[in-house]
């Protein structure tokens, strides 16, 4: 983990870090940290201002909008890790064997890939709730759907790099079996820059689910989610425009630490980046990876 | 090969700016509330969906649209049925016979005369596609329909049918398209054109972005004052408020389907402002949530289940929070200024404790750690459809489940479109929907044979221990020419789906029109699926 | 460069015939029985045993999959995809100007996109580590991070309702282009100036650079041959942006009542017309393949070394 130090020096990535565990802690203990549930209604404080029970104030129904945003965390950041890490996970074992057998095994595998990215991401989220219906868990199925596919081509490429690498044909002259190869020597080396591409596109995966949600096709009522939260606000944007900002703010600083811890990682593994001493067509394969996943929500 | 990228992307950037060019000028907007001088003649509202597919005898297009475009032969008014594009009528002893004596020089929008053929053609084309048109009964009484002479139309019926008139005077779809934009003789299949007789015709229509109707100069009642209204697609919420507020939008009414796109807050605040004024409309119908007693595996299928539901609403707090105090709680299916439904149901109060009690003795025992009753192995989980364009519906969901969750039924809320909506109460794909129920113009007697109609509440009846009494009285009903044996039946049928709790009320809903402060006549009609812009002015 | 044409538009075929595939199976994935879901969502009041096989067998259904998918693809390829349940129109007279819609709101926002990241891109790049370079990257940043509706509500209650400069919604004039192309380019642009700063800081430290420096060519000189370099990502990045961005205009779409795919496939999702929902997959991901096709070819036409990437 030699390559995660420089994180340490950087002030700002330090912080980044540090608000994304805050926030990951407070989402899987929000049932105690939340000062209310949920979905507790209390018409009788309909739109009431935040008060010393209720600090963030009460929705249309009245419900504590402090507890609806921590509650809120695990839809809106949980989960799309979860989604991301099977996504990741299906992707590394497919990226893995391709880059690593080559041959048939590769090319047939590629093609698939290529057929999978050849949807935009909204546009398969889009057929996947289309069939299944609206709802949190399909578009996390689609997610980890449409997201295999890139994380598979991005870790396959790196695999390719390392396994012509003279080691790894030393490793297979002394008759070391593929998956200890792969084990000892391309994991590691590969680390880098999975980690790039899964933290590169967290953060647009956060904005995309919140997107969904703001649309109605995401999560239902009544459970808290930042993308539904601000929905609700949205109606009575004027007359309360307080109600936006909390969740507005939440997924902003969220997606900023995301990214710039994305960013400050992507730094530590190029420092020929810091210098910008490169030709401008000879990418990284993270760097690439970043382009190809950022889609704006 | 770099100076040539260079003049590539400058030839792309023109080709940008001419597409953005492209499409289209200045549109008229709407003339700001603000600005005075010369007499207005324009309206533009704002209208969740496209008008849609306007033939007017299938169900896909926008009613306040049809509405305007679209005649029938007689009107439904307060003061009952009036001549429309009928002058007079007679009926035949037997109650079998209608004989219209149609207006003498009214032509379609094309110019085309509207005569007695071109009525026979128009009433033929709706019977042939009989299936569409099950839920209105007159439909499968009509045995024959003929032109004596030119301007006379003889409408036979199988059986007596009472409501033939009120039948005849809806939306759709016993209104009249000049035959010429009929493909292969009916309209079935599709039109080729939407020329009504009405006072607008419409002019131009863009997909999903807007549809200009124009004053019907030719118009038989005379030309409306309002020469031009236009109906703009926009999305629900802050936008409409917003387009209102910029004046892009001057017009703003509750939809057909019954929702308002902009919330009871953001239309006080345009009320305040001084441009716009608020005019609503007599409580018109019923807010409720349908339950469907046919569902094979729902627990909706039992009465107590539906009983402890509508005991569990407090609709005191919907009306007074949730709608601002614009709607009164309804405590049954139609109030009682509702023709043959004042018969003194026993309303069921809002009371968390008796509704917990009918549970408890239906056998719904609570298990597990959630508090979620159960009964057999199957949990007390409800999925309740409210249509995803409307605010206040969602709310109101939200907080009905809240309430039903402290009894231990869960309600599970799903989002949709009001046309899938609309197929899931035909098809009985569905434990709860919110509906309402037709307006003055159709309860109870539309309403109530829409009980029995397959493409509408059918299978919310249909699971019912006296479903087939009920059926078997809601025939009765209509082919009785006796007022009193009417007001026997009707309070039978009321009585029984009343006792069954199937259609649970919420509040009464009424027609709210946003309009700007300067404009006179804003009227409504019977209905909520129209609106009379032919009346509205400008001072 | 004929030949790389040829070798990247085979690439393509076999893909459209994955995606046709893919799109064709789509509707028999739902849990459903096809014609079940079908009679369903037409709302046919009652759904009997003879009605499904009637539906299945006006579906085809009873045919061998690979000949009705055959003759689906021969069909899709005429655009006809069927008719909409809920419109009750050929879905592409739907599809057809909603495309165009879309097509424009994109070509439209690449181009801002475009300017804005080579104007941020070059003035960061020239300024790097000064005040202007780190301000400009520090607001993309939390620009970039923030929800793109979130933003939207901002700038039409600014601009449209305080200003009452631009329109709210709807695409009547030129001016409807403004706040939804800005929306999107503010997202886009804020990850590609970046690139394009770093491509700038790259070709100022070549050789050619310190060379010319070193031979006391003017600045400006060499600004502008760094300049040229640069132009080359950016093209590459328009080529990319494109199909990326015709694909998600979703939301922005639906929140300026834009009348465009995005609009019509939400619509489409809620009221479960899934004629539409499959032509609409379909036609983006063919256009998607296509757009990338051209754009890999427009790349390898400005930079030849890329023609040996194949």
């Amino acid at each position: 983990m030699r390559w995660l130090r420089p994180i340490g020096q950087d002030k700002l990535a330090a912080l980044s870090l540090f608000l994304i565990s805050t926030t990951l802690f407070a989402g899987l203990f929000a049932p105690f940290l939340a000062p209310h549930a949920p979905d507790e209604v209390h018409m009788e404080l309909r739109f009431a201002a935040p008060s010393w029970e209720y600090w963030l104030g009460n929705d249309q129904l009245g419900r504590c909008v402090l507890s609806r945003l921590l509650y809120g965390i695990r839809p809106s950041v949980l989960w799309v890790g979860v989604a991301l890490a099977l996504s990741a996970g299906i992707g590394t074992i497919v990226g893995f064997v391709a880059g690593y057998f080559r041959g048939a095994t590769d090319a047939v595998l590629m093609r698939i890939c290529d057929g999978m990215l050849s949807f935009p991401g909204y546009v398969l989220t889009l057929a996947v709730i289309g069939i299944l219906g609206v709802g949190l868990e399909n578009i996390l199925i689609a997610f980890a759907l449409m997201k295999w596919a890139w994380f598979a081509r991005v870790i396959r490429t790196s695999v390719r790099q390392y396994a012509d690498s003279d080691y790894v044909r030393f490793a297979k002259t002394l008759g070391f079996g593929d998956v200890r190869i792969m084990a000892r020597h391309l994991v590691p080396a590969a680390l880098p820059d999975m980690a790039v591409a899964a933290s590169s596109t967290f953060g647009s995966m956060i904005l995309q689910i919140s997107g969904f949600s703001f649309l109605g096709l995401g999560i239902q009522a009544p459970h808290a989610e930042w993308g539904m939260m601000l929905n609700e606000a949205r109606t009575v944007m004027f007359s309360k425009p307080e109600l936006m900002l909390a969740p507005g703010i939440a997924i902003i600083l969220v997606v900023s630490a995301v990214n710039y811890l994305s960013d400050s990682l992507q730094l530590a593994l190029d420092p020929r980046l810091a210098t910008s001493r490169r030709a401008p067509h000879s990418r990284t394969v993270a760097e690439s990876a970043k382009l190809q996943g950022s889609e704006v929500a | 090969m770099r100076q040539r990228s260079v003049i590539g992307l400058a030839a792309l950037a023109m080709v940008m700016a001419l597409l953005a060019g492209c499409s289209g000028g200045e549109k008229n907007h709407a003339e700001a509330p603000s600005d005075k001088g010369k007499v207005r003649t324009e309206l533009t509202y704002a209208a969740a969906k496209d008008i849609n597919d306007m033939n007017p005898h299938l169900y896909t297009g926008s009613m306040p649209a049809q509405g305007m475009v679209y005649e029938s032969l007689v009107e439904n008014t307060p003061d009952g049925i009036k001549p429309l594009l009928a002058e007079s009528w007679d009926i035949s002893e037997d109650g079998k016979t209608y004989t219209f004596h149609l207006r003498q020089g009214v032509t379609f929008h094309d110019g085309e005369p509207f005569d007695a053929e071109a009525a026979v053609k128009n009433i033929e084309a709706v019977q042939s596609n009989a299936a569409k048109h099950s839920w209105i009964q007159l439909s499968t009484k009509i045995a024959d329909v003929e032109a004596t002479d030119e301007h006379t139309v003889r409408l036979t019926l199988t059986e007596p049918y009472y409501p033939t008139l009120l039948e005849l005077a809806m939306t759709r779809p016993y209104v009249f398209l000049s035959p010429r934009d009929f493909v292969d003789g009916g309209t079935k299949d599709g039109v080729k054109g939407y020329h009504g007789t009405g006072p607008y015709k419409l002019a131009e229509h863009q997909t999903d972005r807007y549809a200009v109707f124009e004053a019907n100069e030719s118009y038989w009642g005379g030309a409306p004052k309002i020469a031009k209204v236009t109906a703009k697609v926009l999305p629900a919420g802050e936008t409409t408020f917003l387009a209102l507020q910029k004046g892009e939008v001057d017009f703003l009414f509750t939809d057909d389907r019954g929702t308002d796109s902009i919330d009871v807050e953001a239309m006080r605040r345009l009320e305040d402002s001084g441009d716009y004024r608020i005019v609503r409309s007599d409580p018109m119908n019923t807010k409720m949530i349908v339950a469907n007693s046919g569902k094979q595996g729902s627990p909706a299928q039992e009465t107590a289940v539906r009983e402890a539901l509508w005991q569990s609403i407090d609709r005191e707090t919907i009306g007074k929070q949730i709608m601002s105090g614009t709607e009164t709680p309804a405590e049954t299916l139609f109030s009682t200024n509702v023709n043959y439904a004042d018969i003194g149901l026993k309303p069921r109060d809002f009371d968390l404790d008796q509704a917990e009690k009918k549970l408890e003795d239906a056998g719904w025992k609570p298990s597990g750690g959630d508090g979620i009753r159960a009964k057999d192995g199957t949990p007390l989980v409800l999925k309740l459809y409210y249509d995803a364009n409307s605010a206040s519906q969602k709310t109101e969901a939200e907080f009905i489940q809240s309430t039903a969750r402290q009894i231990g039924m869960k309600l599970e809320l799903v989002g949709e479109e009001s046309s899938s909506i609309a197929s899931r109460r035909s098809s009985g794909d569905y434990d709860l929907l919110f509906n309402q129920t037709w307006g003055l113009a159709y309860d109870p007697q539309s309403t109530i044979a829409a009980f029995a109609s397959e493409s509408s509440y059918y299978h919310a009846t249909s699971g019912i221990a006296s479903a087939a009494e009920l059926y078997r009285k809601i025939d009765e009903v209509t082919a009785s020419a006796n007022e009193e044996t009417r007001k026997v039946l009707y309070k039978d049928i009321l009585t029984i789906v009343h006792d069954e709790a199937i259609f649970i009320p919420l509040t009464n809903g009424s027609v709210t029109v946003v309009a700007p402060s300067d404009l006179q006549g804003v009227s409504f009609k019977q209905t909520q699926f129209e609106l009379p812009f032919e009346k509205m002015y400008f001072e | 460069m004929g030949a790389y044409i040829v070798r990247r538009a085979l690439i393509a075929i076999p893909l459209l015939a994955m995606i046709s595939f893919a799109a064709f199976v789509f509707q028999h994935l739902s849990p459903l029985d096809p014609a079940e879901v079908v009679l369903h969502s037409q709302g046919v009041p009652k759904i009997t045993d003879e009605l499904i096989a009637e539906t299945r067998a006006e579906l085809g259904m009873d045919r061998p999959f690979l000949i009705r998918y055959l003759d689906w693809l021969v069909s899709c390829l005429q655009l006809d995809f069927g008719k909409s349940y809920v419109a009750n129109q050929p879905v592409w007279s739907l599809l057809g100007p909603a495309l165009l819609n879309t097509l424009k709101l994109t070509l439209v926002s690449v181009a801002a996109i475009l300017a804005l990241s080579v104007a941020l891109g070059v003035a960061c790049a020239l300024k790097a580590g000064r005040w202007l370079d780190k301000s400009i990257r520090g607001l993309s940043f939390v620009l970039t991070s923030a929800p793109s509706y979130w933003l939207a509500a901002l700038m039409v209650w600014y601009f449209s309702v305080k200003l009452d400069l631009l329109p709210t919604s709807g695409m009547d004039s030129a001016r409807s282009y403004v706040l939804p192309v800005a929306v999107i380019a503010i997202g886009y642009a804020g990850i590609y100036f970046r690139v394009i700063r770093s491509s700038m800081l790259g070709n100022l430290n070549e050789d050619y650079v310190l060379y010319g420096r070193a031979c006391g060519l003017p600045e400006s000189t060499l600004v502008r041959r760094v300049l040229k370099n640069s132009l080359q990502v950016a093209i590459s990045i328009f080529g990319m942006a494109i199909p990326t961005i015709l694909g998600s205009t979703v939301v922005v779409e639906n929140l300026f009542a834009w009348p465009g795919l995005g609009t019509l496939s939400v619509r489409s999702v809620l009221s479960r017309d899934f004629p539409v929902i499959q032509a609409y997959v379909l036609v983006l991901a063919a256009a998607f393949v296509l757009f990338n096709a051209v754009s890999d070819i427009a790349s390898a036409a400005v930079n030849p070394k890329l023609r040996n990437d194949l």
